[in-house]
């Protein structure tokens, strides 16, 4: 699913280049393809743009929800049958896994919640099947007051809520949802009213404050926002916590759950699950990865990365292991893929979030069911989760798409972790997560340039140095999100996309810059002048080029 | 990719949240609504929704703006408290035939809240410029004669509305200015004080040749009105009255009836077509003045113009307009102010000869203080030829505008952008003036340049 980038289309590569071009400046000719950053072989990933992959998903869903109810009979029958790639997979190799039978359907005993995770404690031979259920104080909540006569409440920043089609509240992000029942009635109200008429209802605006409003299949997500987001990235957001929601349940589940009853109290199914939309959550309050759809590499010499990547190909030759992944403190390390099957950012972001979100994986090794939205909505793919080193920084994700390999993938994580041991591979990841996983724009060697974010659009990846004066404090940070979601939604708008955006304000001056290779997001001091920054951005650019091989993974190793 | 569809006005309805709060009575709510051929139900229900939308303001005590549909946009705006305008617009949207399926596209983007919100303020200072504000109407003659007025304003109103053609203008609701030279200037100052210390019940008067304003001593927010309803209806239904007078074969005859030019060229516009013919009144209108401080005034407005110089007036409200004072005020303007007409026109026409040889900057330019507008950009100020750039760099500018007025807050900054047109949009905002040229070349160091000779 790899979606070219819109601009890219309308453009000549002449002009990308020339871009920024002052009358006597040179500017690096830059192809597409030839941008700092741009990987060799195919990329690993799938190279998007995070609002054209909103679109098309908004239009797969339109698609979907217009279908009449006459044969919305068919379209649920078949998902029950599994069509993407996990059923390709397994076909091809004569494994029959029956997509019905998950850990997380509706048990007979009743008190089996979907989040369950299976750890194994490294000396026994017995799973061991750790509930993760959360203590639901009995209802004397219904008799306080709605929050919304909680000043202390409204005034957080981004709210977001899930709410069934019938208008029950499952998930708000701060505070107990019981309490929200009349505010959430209301806006499944104007929802459906809205729909009555043929329309959808997208967001309203309220002097700062924005209702963006996200329908998918039986559920609604709402999110309350008053910084400076756009409705778009909004959009995004709430469309990254309802593949959140898959990624526990999957498509076809939450279809079958609500086509058997319409008000089912999904609840029940998402108990435990919270803490990873909570993560989700603040992870996009900051993490740019979100808004440029691309991911994050830790910087690491090449032959290190080689070594690690033939260590994992070797060894973790399985027959149904798809990917391979290992990740540090959000970054990627390396990933080993099946020949023919991509992953897509918005699935690793995912896989980040999982492994943030949870403690449980740094006590044992762990074999847990997760979906991928993007790679196949409608089944499950089998995660082996171990920390290699004993501060448990970094993490091994084996995904397998059968669900009995459990001691098969420890096996080959045992291997993998010795052959790591043995040159020395460990310490070397430990070294670059502690130093040179921050690099600083000093090291760069560009006055003026206070911090920038570059992203290569064939890998899907980008880079961007630590935050330091002026933006070390948290509020600053926020400030120059801000300002980075700003120049990304004025570059990025449906009808208007912009090629360059120079602004000059009282605090700092700030450039961004499209061309079909990359983008380029960089924040200057006021009082820089035009030139200066133009300069500053070709020097960059060099600096970039010069340090791909540790900042990007340009190769990607296949089993 | 086929022709875009145009952007409607679907719906557009001014209700009072405050009136029938029981239930059954909600039709008590609705002033006005367009259009009119809408049954209850369906007036009831959209009422009902805006309520329900209204509710947002838990959140924040901020007035609500607007929802963003798919295939419609709402706006809002409360123009005094519980009284709100709405206006509903459709979003132009196109097909595009994708893998044998046709899909539709829906354009949201070229919808831009700012400017549309703009519209309804407009519709709501040009009612009260002729009626007064809405509750004063209730205190003097009730509802039933508001929800009348509404009736009779807004229909002929709505009709002239051009929402394809709304655009960065219409937010800065500027106003052109002739700079003359200090002589004339002088000559219409003085020629002015003659005429108010004549007529005594003239309280204020603007001057005005051709489309632009060369005096005027109304109040800024006042005069903007005014000169928006002289551009935009007045003097485009005189022109046609005079070309449709022109044209026809009846016309040569009237000219040679001297009874009603007596050497001089200038004639009512709102007021008495003919001085001497006592049987058709002629129309003026009542306007109010001043309504945002304490003292409203009540005014008839009275325009009257000789060639292309207009002189508007603004009679105390109780004076009984009659012909004698028509007739007076005639002999007095008429001769001075065809005089003064031509010779604006001279030097006008020096002018003009002068700034050819600058070269041609698209640009805009309008500042606060004194709402002074030029522009470049559109080859004629009532833009109904339309603009001589592409609409999407109109929206560029459009947005430029908003980002420099939400962005940090501080006044002053300026925003460089190019458009996959390869075309340099560039906005400066700083002391109260803002300026947006829009250059077609590849390089960044002439803007620079032209940034440096424009800033006024």
């Amino acid at each position: 699913m790899a979606t070219a980038n819109k601009v890219a289309d309308a453009t000549t590569e002449e002009e990308d280049t020339r871009a920024g071009g002052e009358g006597n400046e040179t500017v690096p000719v830059v192809l597409q393809g030839e941008e700092p950053g741009a990987c060799r072989t195919s990329s690993m990933l799938v190279a998007s743009d995070s609002f054209v992959d909103l679109e098309l998903c908004v239009e797969e869903a339109n698609g979907r929800g217009n279908v009449s109810d006459a044969s919305s009979e068919a379209e649920v029958f078949r998902d029950r049958v599994p069509s993407g790639p996990i059923e390709e997979i397994t076909r091809l190799d004569g494994l029959t896994v029956s997509n019905d039978v998950q850990p997380s359907t509706e048990c007979s005993n009743g008190t089996t919640p979907s989040a369950e995770v299976t750890t194994e404690d490294s000396g026994s031979e017995q799973p061991v099947t750790e509930k993760v259920t959360l203590v639901r104080t009995p209802s004397l909540e219904e008799e306080e007051p709605d929050y919304t006569h909680s000043a202390e409440w409204r005034a957080h920043r981004k709210h977001v809520f899930i709410l069934s089609s019938a208008g029950k509240p499952i998930y708000s992000r701060y505070g107990d949802e019981d309490r929200i029942v009349t505010m959430v009635g209301l806006m499944q109200a104007l929802v459906s009213v809205i729909q009555s008429r043929q329309d959808s209802l997208r967001c309203i605006v309220v002097g700062q404050h924005k209702f963006v409003f996200l329908v998918r299949e039986h559920l609604i997500l709402v999110g309350v926002v008053s910084s400076h987001e756009s409705c778009q990235q909004m959009l995004l957001q709430l469309n990254y916590v309802y593949s959140q929601l898959l990624s526990v349940l999957t498509y076809s589940q939450l279809v079958r759950i609500f086509k058997h009853r319409r008000n089912y109290d999904l609840r029940r199914m998402l108990t435990g699950a919270e803490k990873f939309f909570s993560n989700l959550l603040d992870l996009m309050d900051y993490d740019p990865s979100f808004l440029l759809g691309a991911v994050r590499c830790l910087p690491l010499d090449t032959a290190v990365r080689d070594v690690v990547a033939q260590s994992i190909a070797q060894h973790a030759k399985v027959k149904d292991l798809v990917f391979a992944i290992l990740i540090a403190e959000g970054q990627l390390i390396t990933l080993v893929r099946m020949k023919k099957y991509f992953l897509h950012p918005h699935d690793l972001h995912l896989i980040f979030n999982l492994v943030g979100a949870s403690e449980s994986f740094k006590s044992a090794e762990s074999w847990t069911p997760i979906c991928l939205p993007r790679f196949d909505s409608s089944g499950y793919l089998h995660a082996h989760i171990s920390y290699l080193d004993e501060h448990c920084r970094t993490c091994l994700l084996l995904l397998s798409v059968d669900r009995d390999v459990f001691f098969t993938l420890s096996d080959c994580k045992h291997k993998i972790e010795q052959r790591l041991r043995k040159y020395n591979c460990l310490k070397a990841i430990s070294k670059a997560i502690d130093t040179e996983m921050t690099y600083c724009v000093s090291d760069t060697d560009i006055t003026e340039l206070r911090h920038f974010l570059y992203k290569s659009k064939s890998t899907a990846q980008f880079t961007c140095p630590e935050y330091e004066a002026p933006y070390s404090g948290a509020s600053e940070r926020a400030h120059i999100f801000g300002l980075y979601q700003f120049m990304h939604q004025r570059l990025h708008s449906a009808a208007r996309p912009l090629k360059i955006l120079y602004y000059v304000g009282a605090k700092e001056a700030l450039l961004g810059w499209t061309t079909s290779g990359f983008e380029l997001y960089a924040v200057f001091g006021p009082l820089v002048t035009k030139n200066t920054a133009i300069n500053s951005v070709n020097k960059l650019l060099k600096w970039i080029k010069k340090e791909e091989d540790r900042l990007f993974i340009l190769n990607s190793p296949t089993f | 990719m086929s022709k875009k569809s145009d952007i409607l006005l679907m719906n557009f309805f001014i209700f009072n949240s405050t009136y029938g709060p029981k239930e059954g009575e909600e039709e008590k709510k609705i002033l006005y609504f367009y259009p009119p051929a809408t049954d209850i139900d369906e007036k009831i229900k959209q009422i009902g929704h805006i309520d329900r939308v209204l509710f947002a303001r838990t959140f924040s005590d901020q007035p609500c703006e607007s929802v963003h549909n798919q295939k419609t946009r709402l706006l809002f705006y409360e123009a005094e408290p519980n009284f709100w305008f709405v206006m509903s617009v459709s979003i132009p949207y196109s097909q595009r035939v994708k893998d044998g399926q046709t899909f539709v596209e829906y354009h949201e983007e070229d919808i831009q809240d700012s400017l549309f919100r703009v519209v309804l303020q407009q519709a709501y200072s040009m009612f009260k410029l002729f009626n007064g504000t809405f509750h004063g109407l209730l205190e003097r003659s009730g509802i039933d004669s508001l929800k009348h007025r509404f009736e009779q304003f807004y229909t002929k109103y709505l009709l002239t509305l051009n929402l394809k053609h709304s655009d960065i203008l219409d937010i800065f609701d500027g106003i052109h200015f002739l700079p003359l030279d200090k002589n004339t200037y002088l000559r219409i100052q003085c020629f002015i004080n003659q005429i108010e210390a004549a007529f005594p019940q003239i309280k204020y008067t603007a001057f005005l040749y051709n489309d632009q304003v060369v005096w005027s001593g109304l109040e800024q927010e006042d005069m903007r009105v005014i000169y928006r309803y002289l551009k935009t209806t007045l003097f485009p239904a005189y022109m046609e009255q005079e070309f449709q007078v022109q044209s026809s074969p009846a016309h040569s005859s009237a000219l040679s009836s001297p009874a009603s030019n007596p050497g001089h060229y200038g004639k009512f516009i709102l007021g008495p077509p003919n001085v001497h013919d006592i049987t058709c009144p002629g129309k003026t209108h009542r306007t109010y003045l001043n309504t945002h401080t304490e003292t409203t005034e009540e005014c008839h407005l009275v325009v009257y113009r000789a060639l292309s110089a207009t002189i508007c007036l603004f009679v105390e409200g109780d004076f009984q307009l009659n012909f004698d004072f028509w007739r007076k005020l005639d002999s007095r303007l008429g001769p001075q102010l065809g005089q003064l007409a031509s010779d604006i026109a001279e030097h006008y026409a020096k002018r003009t000869n002068t700034l050819v040889s600058e070269p041609m900057f698209k640009y805009v330019y309008f500042n606060h203080m004194n709402l002074a507008t030029k522009t470049t950009l559109h080859v004629d100020s009532t833009k109904t030829s339309g603009a001589s750039i592409s609409p999407e760099l109109l929206r560029i500018i459009c947005d430029l505008n908003h980002d420099l007025s939400s962005i940090d807050s501080s006044d002053d900054g300026e925003i460089f952008v190019k458009s996959c047109g390869d075309s340099w949009v560039v906005g400066k905002k700083s002391d109260q003036r803002e300026f947006y040229v829009v250059i077609n070349q590849k390089n960044a160091n002439l803007i620079e340049i032209n940034g440096e000779c424009f800033l006024l």
